[in-house]
């Protein structure tokens, strides 16, 4: 981080724990701030539609997680490439009981990471809402998405209940496992 | 008439201060009229003795007949005794009488408020505008309505932004507004023409019943005052915005701003009214809501509220008196009632000393008297706020305006709040910034708030960062930063402060060359080729941007170093040394203003200090360039000094002739402009510096005594040891040329309550010359009948107050000694010729 480094980097340093930046996207109405709020603070909150960004640091298997939850709007969504800077993670989340917006998140998907930027991240998608009947299952989601299309990216598709809980450690424990293993994270 | 038994005059004035709880009307007068009466009846070179009271009473009021009481008397009725050379320098039109001029009269075509908005976050669409009222404003309705509904609005139940739109007035409106202008100046030429004895066929009755009735034609210099800057007006734009839960909605919650947007840089009055009508807005959200409000705000009457001259607003600013320029208030109330009692009065004079059965309706307002019930005009309680009021729904909501908003104030701030929050961490554990020659001035630990006002004087970029926070809380620290780097003096910063903003205006801000901005989202942070330095507000740290731009070696800088080489190791950007030696005194200077804050000084003071601060920095940079180049626009002298100063002949002309910031001694000047060359160099090419220019010869067109830098003058008399004779040569100049409305003003203005008000300039009643001490007895006088001077005079100091007495009765008593002596010598009457001349 050089000679600018950030608060909360310092004070990451002074505990111990290193800090990791994920960012976490996806349309509208996908699940992204119930996921956020289900890991700080365990619990299921009602949201409502997020005007501009959340953004809540957790720790998990001692890894300081510094997540940013952006909303998904159409009209807002150009400003997710602001967010893109120093983005370990993505996180992308989808609706998968919504058929008819499958393609839009794919395009969406895609546009974030062809960045430059966003080049080096990993990334998580989190197939939510599966207790939804007719719900798309993980691997159709990975087709729908075109994932098998990635090349040089590492990416895992995790089912999940976000309201419940469910999945989210497992899709957290991907993440810190590979984070581990990036020769940033070790080298810093 | 209540003093001229009194052997000491001044105690009857403190005393009239009381007046306000006595019978109003009575008391009132006492206060406004009878000092200058009696101090006119004590000055008079008769001998009381011999002059009845009713003599000198009838020749007061024929001269103040002409004149509102204390307000514009002109120079020469002062000049009974000390008699100054005629000076046809004097615009004539100063010494007319002076009309009380509204800032928003009535039947103005400016409304208060120019547009009502609702937006709203929609939850398939992200945020639009659902209403403008009256018409929609022009230019991108959605980049409106993103920034009316601020980042995190979901999180907090309400919020207030204010940001700020640069819309041009359309070309019909400019060009209304320059006919107008136009037709007033032609007016007021022909007027001045008319007072010279020129007349133009174009004079006819009509024309002159239509200079009484105009309401602007008063005085020429608020009219020229420099105001607006670059562009048009910027529009204000106040903005709330509420969350509601709500379970019956799809997602669960309806998020809605409403907005006003005027011209008026006091938006925050309306605060309370946007709280009712968005509350209103949810209940029934249809455009009739937004006309409700509109007009509800637009029918406020400010039209009672007097506009002052910038000196004037400098002098109000600055001072904590509740009744300063009070009597202009009576007037206003005073031409109201005139003009409602029907036009048949309209010649009357506003005296109050001769017209008391005329005033039965104004009273202090929350005083006895008012309360109780009638229906009578008041003026404020405190002269620093104008008291109106907004019917909304048939409910009266209190509003208090701010009388005197100096340029680059606008909404509701602290510095004291924007200084403490980036202090204390500081003083907690010093911070240490990496060094930038225009910012760190002091070496790594200068003091943030000087860091702070370093990057705003050299046109940085400047992000307030207050992550969790309600967006109204940086924006309140944008504003704050705006007026401690102009100080009511300096322009430009808030046409390009962004209050409040966001992401999707990245583009637009990175676009402009030196912003600040305030901002709730911590990305900001991660992104430092987007600022210069970031102020972080929930930790109070500052950090200047590891991208941020060289100083780059400037003409200023090489010259300075080749003319003091002494010195030029001591330029902080030369070797960063000079850090603990405080070459510039910011250290000392913010020690200070924390010990005010600590012993709460309050805000008022806290922005006089300001502005004294940015006040030394404009004069030290007109030191350093004339020191470096030769030359500087930053303050004009002018040609007339000289030519004064030739036709004084003896002395006088070393005295007056001088100008600039005052040191005690060379070394010291040669220290401290080392010490400020790096942001002097900074600020020379940025907008803040053109536009002072611009304001410096602007201002010398329309300032009184032009050729005299007075606050030059009175820092000699502070700073310097001076020699009798170099004293004498100042004191009799402030005497010889101080002298107009105006005059007296400029010479508080040097002179404020918060320093040493008078001290400097009444310690002239102890020269040891005798004729300066009886000058200086003069000059007291005419500052004592002042409408604002009085309250200085008031503050003196009892020693000083002492002296004036007695200087007072030696000249009484020589007098009539010489009367005396006359009187036998020629047995005659006492109104000789002679006498009677002096008088009159």
């Amino acid at each position: 981080m050089g000679a600018a480094m950030s608060l909360s980097g310092l004070f990451g340093k002074l505990f111990g724990s290193k800090e990791v930046r994920i960012l976490m996207l996806g349309l509208d109405a996908a699940g992204k701030t119930t996921i956020l709020y289900k890991l700080k603070l365990n619990q299921t909150m009602t949201t409502i539609p997020t005007v501009g960004f959340n953004v809540e640091t957790f720790t998990y298997k001692n890894i300081k997680f510094n997540m940013w939850d952006v909303g998904g709007q159409d009209k807002i969504r150009p400003l997710w490439r602001h967010y893109y800077s120093g983005t370990q993670g993505l996180v992308f989340v989808v609706d998968s009981s919504d058929h008819a917006r499958i393609d839009e998140a794919r395009i969406e998907l895609h546009r974030i990471i062809n960045d430059r930027e966003m080049s080096d991240c990993l990334l998580l998608v989190f197939a939510n809402k599966q207790d939804v009947d007719g719900a798309m299952k993980p691997h159709e989601v990975t087709d729908k998405l075109q994932l098998t299309k990635l090349k040089d990216k590492l990416w895992f598709v995790q089912p999940a209940i976000a309201i419940e809980g469910e999945g989210l450690t497992e899709g957290f424990g991907w993440l810190s496992d590979n984070i581990k293993k990036m020769p940033k994270y070790g080298g810093k | 008439m209540v003093a001229t038994e009194q052997p000491l005059p001044y105690i009857a004035r403190t005393n009239s201060i009381s007046a306000f709880v006595e019978p109003p009307s009575a008391g009132r007068r006492g206060s406004a009229t009878a000092i200058p009466t009696s101090r006119f009846a004590a000055r008079s070179p008769q001998p009381p003795a011999a002059s009845t009271p009713e003599m000198n009473r009838m020749s007061d009021s024929s001269l103040k007949g002409k004149a509102p009481s204390g307000g514009t008397v002109p120079s020469s009725q002062h000049s009974s005794m000390s008699a100054p050379p005629p000076r046809s320098r004097y615009d004539p039109s100063l010494r007319r009488a002076r009309k009380p001029r509204s800032q928003y009269p009535r039947g103005g075509t400016e409304t208060h408020v120019e547009y009502i908005l609702v937006a709203s976050f929609d939850i398939d669409r992200g945020p639009i505008m659902e209403h403008q009222y009256p018409v929609s404003i022009t230019g991108d309705e959605h980049m409106l309505a993103e920034l009316m509904l601020p980042d995190q609005a979901h999180v907090r139940n309400q919020d207030w932004t204010v940001f700020f739109l640069h819309k041009d007035s359309s070309q019909e409106e400019d060009e209304a507004e320059r006919r107008e202008k136009n037709e007033r100046r032609a007016r007021r030429r022909r007027i001045r023409d008319r007072a010279k004895g020129i007349i133009h066929e174009s004079d006819d009755e009509a024309d002159q019943e239509e200079d009484l009735d105009d309401d602007w034609d008063d005085d020429v210099s608020t009219d020229t005052e420099p105001e607006g800057g670059e562009g048009p007006p910027l529009v204000y734009v106040l903005n709330l915005v509420n969350t509601k839960q709500d379970k019956s909605v799809k997602r669960g919650a309806v998020v809605k701003a409403m907005a006003i947007c005027t011209r008026h840089p006091f938006l925050h009055i309306y605060k309370p009214l946007l709280l009712l009508a968005l509350e209103e807005y949810f209940k029934s959200p249809v455009p009739e809501t937004l006309s409700m409000l509109f007009n509800a705000v637009n029918e406020m009457d400010l039209s009672l509220m007097p506009k002052l001259s910038l000196l004037e607003r400098y002098l109000l600013q600055a001072s904590d008196n509740k009744d300063l320029f009070v009597e202009k208030f009576e007037r206003m109330i005073q031409a109201r009632i005139t003009e409602e009692a029907g036009d048949s009065a309209t010649e009357q004079p506003l005296d109050a000393s001769k017209s008391p059965p005329k005033r039965p309706g104004i009273f202090r307002m929350g005083t006895k008297a008012h309360i109780e019930g009638h229906a009578g005009y008041a003026v404020p309680r405190d002269t620093h706020e104008f008291e109106s009021k907004v019917m909304y729904k048939g409910i009266p909501i209190p509003i208090k305006v701010p009388v005197a908003v100096m340029p680059e104030t606008v909404g509701d701030f602290s510095l004291i709040k924007l200084i403490q929050t980036f202090s204390e961490p500081h003083a907690k554990s010093p911070q240490v910034f990496s060094l930038h020659p225009h910012l760190t001035t002091n070496g790594p630990t200068t003091h943030p708030i000087i860091v702070l006002i370093n990057a705003l004087l050299t046109q940085k970029r400047v992000i307030f960062l207050g992550h969790n926070m309600p967006s109204g809380e940086v924006a309140e620290a944008v504003l704050a930063a705006c007026a401690l780097a102009s100080g009511g003096i300096l322009r430009g910063f808030t046409r390009h402060a962004f209050p409040y903003t966001d992401l999707t205006k990245i583009d637009d801000l990175l676009n402009v060359p030196g912003f600040i901005a305030g901002v709730t989202n911590p990305t900001f942070e991660n992104h430092p080729e987007w600022w210069d330095l970031l102020c972080d507000i929930p930790s109070g740290k500052m950090k200047i941007s590891s991208r941020i731009e060289a100083a780059p070696i400037t003409e200023g800088l090489v010259y300075f170093q080749q003319q003091n080489p002494a010195y030029s190791n001591l330029i902080n950007g030369a070797s960063g040394s000079g850090s603990s030696a405080d070459l510039t005194g910011d250290a000392a200077f913010m020690a200070d203003m924390m010990r005010s804050i600590a012993t709460r000084a309050g805000e008022r003071v806290v922005r006089a200090k300001w502005r004294d601060w940015i006040m030394k920095f404009t004069r030290i940079a007109a030191a350093f360039e004339e020191s470096v180049f030769g030359a500087s626009a930053l303050y004009i002298g002018s040609d007339e000094s000289d030519a004064a100063a030739n036709s004084v002949g003896g002395g006088v002309g070393g005295a007056i002739s001088g100008h600039g910031y005052v040191w005690p001694d060379e070394a010291t000047k040669a220290k401290e402009l080392a010490g400020n060359v790096t942001r002097i160099d900074g600020w020379r090419n940025t907008r803040s510096y053109y536009s002072f220019i611009q304001d410096v010869a602007q201002l010398y067109t329309v300032r009184p005594l032009k050729g005299l830098d007075l606050a030059h003058m009175h820092d000699r008399l502070r700073a310097q040891k001076l020699s009798p004779q170099q004293s004498k040569e100042i004191y009799e100049a402030l005497a010889k040329y101080v002298h107009s409305y105006d005059e007296i003003c400029l010479l508080l203005s040097v002179a404020p309550e918060s320093h040493a008000g008078l001290f400097y300039v009444a310690l002239g009643l102890f020269h040891k010359d005798r004729d300066v001490r009886i000058k200086t007895c003069e000059l007291l006088d005419r500052i004592a009948e002042h409408e604002a001077g009085q309250h200085w005079w008031r503050a003196l100091s009892r020693f000083e107050k002492l002296a004036y007495a007695r200087i007072k009765k030696e000249m009484e008593q020589e007098t009539k000694t010489r009367l005396l002596e006359m009187d036998s010598r020629e047995g005659g009457g006492v109104y000789s010729p002679v006498e009677n001349k002096r008088v009159s």
